[in-house]
């Protein structure tokens, strides 16, 4: 039992005085002093250990009153008040005042019926108000994830550019995006081209020619298997990166992507690195004139099958 | 006037509100209670990375409110509107810069912090919720880095979007539609970037504020837990309170870390590349450096192909994360002290020599690119 405020103080021999306040210890969250009013004549802190038997209104020491009298005065500047200071749990160990510290229940709170009902009614009116939400809010954020794939031939260039058999050659080009609200624009992209020996072709065509269909199955072009022109898409299929065509030490010229050091042939096969499938071919058409004309799409990366996604 | 206080007892102006202040929300005794917690074992230098990560906070949100008034998050004028502020408003490109080193000092004084804790054993019981809590605080922070660095609409911002998305998309069933939801679409463009600037400057601001209070409530619940060393009658013998010392430790740290920041950004100010678009041109795509060890395992041959992609990309990174979330509920021992605990240490030590390791090859394989 804690010795309570206002309790009175009796040594061996008489009454001293009351219990003013009382010193907890922040490590044992114990009381570890009571401070005694001298009735009149200052305060002295005596030690718990001092203390013989607790009551709920009486504090009995097991020292005299001249003994009691003889400790130093208090010295309140050495403390802080409970409230005054954050020592985590403290204030649940404290049961120092004389009886409990009480608030009245006020008149409409008193003998409420269905406490449970008014609480769980509140949740269900929230959920009234949130669930209707979530589904619009949903698919207003969602609303411009999937755009439809666009399949027309744009110009890259002449295969003029083209100076070596098994070469990778970059082109760039423009493409004109209209996305949203926004303004009409062009964005910068690249295709690689390959004139490819027979031995590269076969390689990549294993004696098939490359159909193109789009997501109802319908056929959109075909890349004949003795056409040498290749168009690999400019985008690795490892994670997206923009890969360029490099002298390796070993393995001579090859495509490379910066990124994660994927490596490729001429035929877009996986030579060394993370890359999981051989870089993307695209449909690609050779005019007489020597104008390349491509299908710009694009596809997942980072999977061994291939999905278009633009 | 007869009620005209004497020399000795005039109050000044400051007095008055003060007092008028405390009557209302007792401000004094709130006051007290802030600065009087008690830092069993004392005030260390060990302990002043909390308060510095909250003070590289408030930093970034006032730099970024100030960016903001220039800055326009549009496809096409976000790269515009960052060169305006670099070359043509006064200080622009300090504050801007400022902005950016800021982030990175913000990664790494979060790596001390938890390693600080995690070193201490400070996350065992009853601290747990902190911990966790304080994961959910590192999240937001790499989320922070990921989502700001798109903004500036270069080539550099691009391509780390570009592969930081792909990344998400190799998710098991929900990856592909994670990353189109945070695209807004196939490929990065407009919508991407309304998205995550309202993530960088809404939405993780308002979720950092509300996880860092509760840090903070659960902090004071369970109070500092000292150090791992020591009885608890010498802890309380060297026992302090958070003012005059601890305030006096973290502040100079502030200025330390305001310092480094500052003068990174005078001599070390943003340039940017050329304007966002899928084509790389010379760029050598690369995320920003604390990214960089991910980058950089990411290119092991072990993670390569479909499956290895999900392991290095997801399945590593999450069974790193749930460690981390499970780590206070499976380490019960009560030792604290780190060299009592091999493990921990080991564990510690392997994890940031290979993140050290993977960031410094990122970096040597640079020259060998060119």
């Amino acid at each position: 039992m804690q010795p309570k405020l206002k309790s009175k103080v009796r040594c061996t021999d008489r009454e001293i005085g009351e219990v003013t306040r009382v010193i907890m210890d922040p490590l044992s969250q114990e009381v570890s002093h009571v401070v005694v009013s001298m009735n009149g004549s200052g305060e002295r802190q005596v030690l718990m250990g001092a203390v013989h038997t607790i009551t709920d209104d009486l504090v009995q020491l097991r020292s005299s009153s001249a003994e009691v009298t003889a400790l130093p005065p208090f010295k309140r500047e050495d403390y802080v008040t409970l409230h005054e200071v954050e020592i985590p749990g403290l204030e649940r160990h404290v049961h120092v005042e004389s009886g409990e510290v009480l608030v009245p229940l006020p008149e409409l709170e008193r003998n409420v019926k269905r406490r449970t009902f008014f609480a769980n009614l509140t949740y269900v009116t929230g959920l009234f108000i949130g669930l209707p939400l979530v589904y619009p809010v949903l698919k207003f954020l969602m609303n411009p994830m999937y755009a439809s794939l666009d399949n027309r031939w744009l110009m890259v260039g002449n295969v003029a550019k083209v100076k070596a058999e098994d070469v990778g050659t970059q082109f760039q080009y423009k493409r004109r995006v209209k996305e949203a609200y926004m303004p009409e624009s062009e964005i910068e992209k690249n295709v690689w081209v390959v004139k490819a020996t027979p031995a590269v072709l076969e390689r990549v065509y294993q004696g098939k020619d490359l159909e193109f269909r789009d997501a109802a199955g319908k056929s959109i072009w075909t890349n004949k298997k003795d056409i040498p022109y290749l168009a690999f898409s400019g985008k690795c299929p490892h994670l997206g990166c923009g890969f360029k065509w490099r002298n390796h030490k070993v393995l001579g010229p090859v495509f490379l992507c910066p990124c994660h050091l994927s490596i490729y042939d001429a035929s877009g096969k996986v030579l060394d690195g993370p890359a999981p499938r051989p870089l993307d071919m695209m449909p690609i058409q050779v005019s007489a004139s020597g104008e390349v004309h491509i299908i710009d799409m694009e596809f997942k990366a980072g999977t061994k099958s291939q999905t278009r996604i633009v | 006037m007869s009620e005209t206080p004497s020399a000795g007892t005039q109050i000044s102006v400051a007095e008055r509100v003060i007092t008028f202040v405390d009557e209302r929300v007792g401000l004094k005794q709130l006051t007290a209670k802030m600065l009087n917690e008690s830092v069993p074992g004392g005030s260390r230098w060990a302990y002043v990375f909390g308060s510095i990560l909250l003070f590289i906070f408030i930093m970034q949100a006032v730099t970024g409110v100030l960016l903001m008034f220039y800055y326009v998050p549009t496809a096409d004028h976000a790269y515009a509107s960052t060169q305006y502020i670099i070359h043509d408003i006064d200080y622009g490109w300090f504050l801007l810069s400022y902005h950016f080193w800021g982030s990175s000092a913000m990664v790494l004084c979060v790596f001390a912090h938890m390693s600080q804790v995690f070193l201490w054993g400070a996350y065992k019981k009853p601290r747990e919720l902190i911990w966790l809590v304080g994961l959910g605080l590192f999240g937001l922070v790499m989320l922070f880095g990921f989502t700001g660095y798109l903004l500036p609409w270069d080539q550099r911002a691009f391509w780390a979007t570009t592969v930081g998305v792909e990344i998400m998309d190799k998710v098991p069933l929900i990856g592909d539609f994670m990353a189109r939801f945070l695209k807004g679409g196939p490929t990065p463009g407009q919508m991407t970037l309304s998205r995550f600037f309202v993530i960088h400057v809404m939405v993780l601001p308002a979720a950092l504020i509300g996880l860092a209070g509760l840090h903070l409530f659960l902090f004071r619940c369970a109070g500092p837990a000292g150090p791992f060393r020591g009885t608890a009658m010498e802890l309380k013998a060297k026992t302090d309170y958070f003012f005059p010392r601890q305030i006096w430790k973290d502040i100079v740290g502030m200025a330390v870390v305001f310092a480094c920041i500052s003068g990174l950004a005078f001599w070390e100010p943003v340039v940017l590349l050329d304007e966002a678009t899928p084509d790389p041109g010379d760029y050598h795509p690369e995320p920003e450096w604390y990214f960089l060890f991910i980058f950089q395992h990411l290119r092991l041959r072990m993670f390569s192909g479909e499956f290895g992609q999900i392991l290095g990309s997801i399945v590593f990174p999450g069974l790193l994360g749930l460690v981390l979330v499970f780590l206070p509920f499976f380490d019960r021992s009560p030792e604290r002290n780190i060299f009592k605990r091999p493990i921990a240490l080991i564990g510690w030590v392997v994890l940031t020599a290979s993140i050290l390791l993977f960031t410094v090859s990122a970096i040597i394989n640079r020259e060998f690119l060119d």
